[in-house]
């Protein structure tokens, strides 16, 4: 029987790799060649970055994990909450898991707040039903919180090592659209959304209080795409609530792709013969050190064939910590399905200058000829409330992945 | 072939509504949640029936747009409740959108798909293509005259239901006049408030008028939400129903004229009598809102409620919002019809109210209507 890619990532750990390599010793990181300098978003500057981390935060161990672990070891951010919501699993689980992790960090000093247990419509026997009816997802069936073995929103499974034992810690009372209300309009201008999950939480709030989208600093989502596939877990598991929150019409609004977040692996190679996950796993400190070695490096040597995962909701902490990671975006037009049909929670997206024709005598290229088309022959816009994202098209991967590598094996960072 | 009418009298109810017991206070508690239109509409009737009901005790207003822009209901409740003299009832803003609808795609669709096509339920509310601006709030007309001194909550309607529902658990009735924006916000933050809220009163949708009414079509996501959650009741007035009366009707208005206290015979006045006697021909709305409030402070007026299943279409098309109905005591007992008559996968639980008691909801609205004011 064959398990699905993410199904393994999910259930065993995060990346692979040969079983000849032999675990890298501290030293080895320091004879790392030299990458370029971090931009100047990475550098310590006097005002930090304040985000609010709104992400399906499944444990032990995955992107959602590392995502959070890089927000938290980055000095130049000033993490003012984490909000959850049901997404990769049930909210009351990812928060058994948040707070235990914050405990572990030493930063119980960051409010958690617990957001949408359910999606705006989406249900998961309609779902099922769908499968059934329209045929499967067959590149990525993940079903997160509404895979078939998964239990329902309020059974708490026990956490494994490292994390050991539940957390003393406690969740905040208020929810999580709330906080991001209050939160925003308290530092207008100045507050990052990152959205690494469904979309829910942010639908929730800017539907309570439409007066905060032009009081955000930005948002970055993680889903969607064209050419990889464009239906994404984030967005199909809730389109109702992505159409919503990708309308509103963001003073900024970055979108990781999956093209772009399929590019780099948890598993990669750093250097010849160097994986990245023992690298960190080997210089980490205590307890990223053992998040590592438990739930990567030993899963690679029992399976050495076991996939990575990409390195999604890693890409979306880069664009807040050091935006000058990524090479090349483009504004684009971007909506969501919503027909409860094949196409539910699909991705669609529009050139923003759908509209310009080439300069008489000007040369097109053939991957400017889909847009350069003349309007009066052909309507290549987008719907009348389609909104305009930035799609972030390349990374510099020896800059993500220093910056992912430096952020895992620093010293963890203080309160 | 069996029609959705054989199969409401298949599974017509004997008439179970006893007079609802009251709170310990010995009065009704109810939000009430309206896309409240102004300056006299079915909206409006239905607020000052309740304001003047004995038996109601009104925790607050709550608005949504749709029949208007919610800053503009809003502008027209506080100033109704300072001219009935009532301005400790505290008035929550709610969605001043619906959850994903748009004025565009609603414009688009009538295009593309027609509009709806009986009588006037082609009615788009706010979304109607000369509509005001949302943040346009135009003044008030007389008897209203001006701005009111009283303001509107800082909180969001949502947050209001959910602190006054957790607040009273099982002895809040929610009033949903307007589309059930505010109610599925609340069913989103909190779902926990479900099985605590004592009933839901919802207007829209039918089965043979028409298969939905501007409440549900201008937010059908919301709709859904709303009747697919597990309440404890859930009452619809269809506009079957509303249908059977209309505010013209037996000479309501010319009596409530004579009758009334100012200043709802001012209302009734400026905003029924006089264009009824400038056009004989005008065909004047039908009741669905004093419908609802009839039954919040009466239920014993209506001939029983017909158990139902119900699902909203939210497919981008010309179905939009449509309602479907099913029988609540469906079996699949095999033979033929097996596999063909069952509801929708996630379908909610409804009462529909099959009939009313013309005379006596007659005597009941002219009656709250001609009382001294509260």
């Amino acid at each position: 029987m064959t398990t699905t890619r993410r199904e393994f990532i999910k259930t065993v750990g995060a990346a692979i790799a040969s079983s000849q390599i032999p675990p890298q010793p501290a030293a080895m990181g320091e004879a790392a060649a030299p990458l370029p300098p971090p931009g100047p978003a990475a550098q310590q500057s006097a005002a930090k970055r304040k985000v609010i981390y709104d992400q399906d935060n499944s444990g032990p161990f995955g992107t959602d994990i590392l995502g959070t672990l890089m927000m938290l070891q980055a000095d130049s951010i000033d993490l003012l909450g984490i909000t959850l919501v049901t997404g990769d699993a049930w909210m009351k689980q990812e928060m058994a898991y948040t707070l235990r992790l914050l405990e572990m960090m030493g930063r119980t000093e960051i409010p958690v707040y617990p957001g949408a247990e359910f999606p705006m419509l989406n249900t998961k026997e309609e779902w099922q039903l769908r499968q059934q009816l329209y045929g499967g997802h067959r590149l990525d069936p993940w079903m997160g919180a509404f895979n078939r073995a998964n239990g329902g929103p309020n059974e708490i499974k026990q956490l494994p090592p490292p994390y050991d034992r539940p957390a003393n810690l406690k969740a905040q009372q208020d929810h999580a659209a709330r906080f991001i209300v209050r939160t925003v309009r308290d530092n207008p201008g100045q507050v990052t959304l990152y959205a690494g999950g469904p979309l829910t939480n942010l639908a929730l709030a800017i539907a309570l209080a439409p007066d905060i989208v032009p009081l955000v600093h930005e948002v970055v989502i993680m889903g969607t795409g064209f050419h990889v596939f464009t239906n994404a877990f984030n967005i199909f598991f809730d389109p109702e609530s992505a159409r919503k929150v990708l309308r509103a019409g963001w003073p900024k609004c970055s979108i990781v792709t999956l093209d772009i977040a399929e590019e780099i692996h948890e598993g990669d190679e750093i250097a010849p013969g160097r994986r990245m996950i023992e690298e960190i796993a080997a210089r980490a400190w205590s307890p990223i050190s053992e998040l590592f070695q438990m739930h990567a490096v030993e899963p690679l040597r029992r399976d050495p064939n076991l996939h990575f995962f990409r390195m999604a909701d890693e890409m979306i902490a880069a664009q807040v910590i050091d935006p000058s990671a990524f090479t090349k975006s483009e504004e684009m037009y971007v909506d969501i399905c919503i027909t409860p049909g094949p196409r539910y929670g699909d991705s669609m997206f529009w050139a923003k200058n759908w509209q310009a024709v080439p300069e008489a005598g000007k040369s097109v290229s053939a991957a400017d000829r889909r847009v350069f088309v003349d309007p009066r022959q052909f309507y290549l816009g987008p719907p009348p409330s389609a909104g305009l994202v930035r799609v972030l098209q390349e990374i510099d991967r020896d800059r993500f992945k220093k910056l992912f590598v430096d952020l895992m094996t620093k010293p963890i960072r203080k309160a | 072939m069996r029609s959705p009418s054989d199969l409401l009298a298949h599974s017509a109810m004997i008439s179970q509504l006893a007079q609802t017991p009251p709170g310990p206070s010995g009065k009704k508690k109810l939000i009430y949640d309206q896309d409240h239109r102004g300056p006299l509409s079915t909206d409006t009737v239905a607020t000052l029936m309740l304001l003047q009901a004995d038996k109601i005790d009104l925790l607050g207003i709550c608005t949504v747009s749709c029949d208007m822009w919610a800053k503009q209901e809003t502008a027209y409740a506080l100033r109704l409740l300072e001219i009935m003299g009532r301005p400790e009832i505290p008035v929550y803003m709610g969605a001043q959108e619906p959850l994903l609808n748009t004025k565009a795609e609603a414009q688009m669709r009538y295009q593309m798909f027609g509009s709806r096509s009986l009588g006037n339920e082609g009615y788009l509310g706010c979304f109607a293509k000369d509509a005001a601006g949302r943040d346009e709030v135009a003044p008030l007309p007389p008897p209203y005259n001006r701005f009111a001194r009283i303001k509107a909550q800082p909180e969001p309607a949502a947050d209001f239901i959910i602190r006054t529902i957790r607040a009273n658990p099982n002895e809040v009735t929610m009033y949903c006049g307007g589309p059930m924006t505010n109610l599925a916000l609340a069913v989103m933050l909190a779902p926990d408030i479900v099985p605590i809220t004592r009933e839901v009163i919802f207007m829209g949708g039918g089965i043979h008028h028409s298969t939905s009414s501007v409440n549900v079509y201008f937010d059908a996501e919301a709709a859904k939400i709303g009747v697919r959650a597990p309440w404890p009741k859930f009452t619809l007035v269809t506009t079957d129903l509303a249908e059977q009366v209309h505010m013209q009707d037996d000479g309501k208005v010319d009596a409530i004229v004579e009758r009334a206290h100012s200043p709802i015979a001012d209302l009734f006045r400026e905003y029924e009598q006089k264009p009824q006697r400038a056009n004989p021909q005008r065909r004047s709305f039908r009741m669905p809102d004093e419908m609802m409030a009839a039954h919040a402070i009466n239920p014993s007026i209506f001939t029983g409620y017909d158990d139902m299943y119900i699902d909203i279409v939210t497919h981008n098309d010309g179905h939009y919002g449509d309602t479907s109905f099913w029988d609540a005591n469906w079996k699949d007992e095999g033979g033929e019809l097996s596999g063909q008559n069952n509801p929708s996968l996630k379908a909610g639980r409804v009462q529909v109210l099959n009939g009313i008691d013309k005379k006596r909801f007659r005597e009941l609205f002219t009656d709250l209507m001609t009382r001294p004011i509260k």
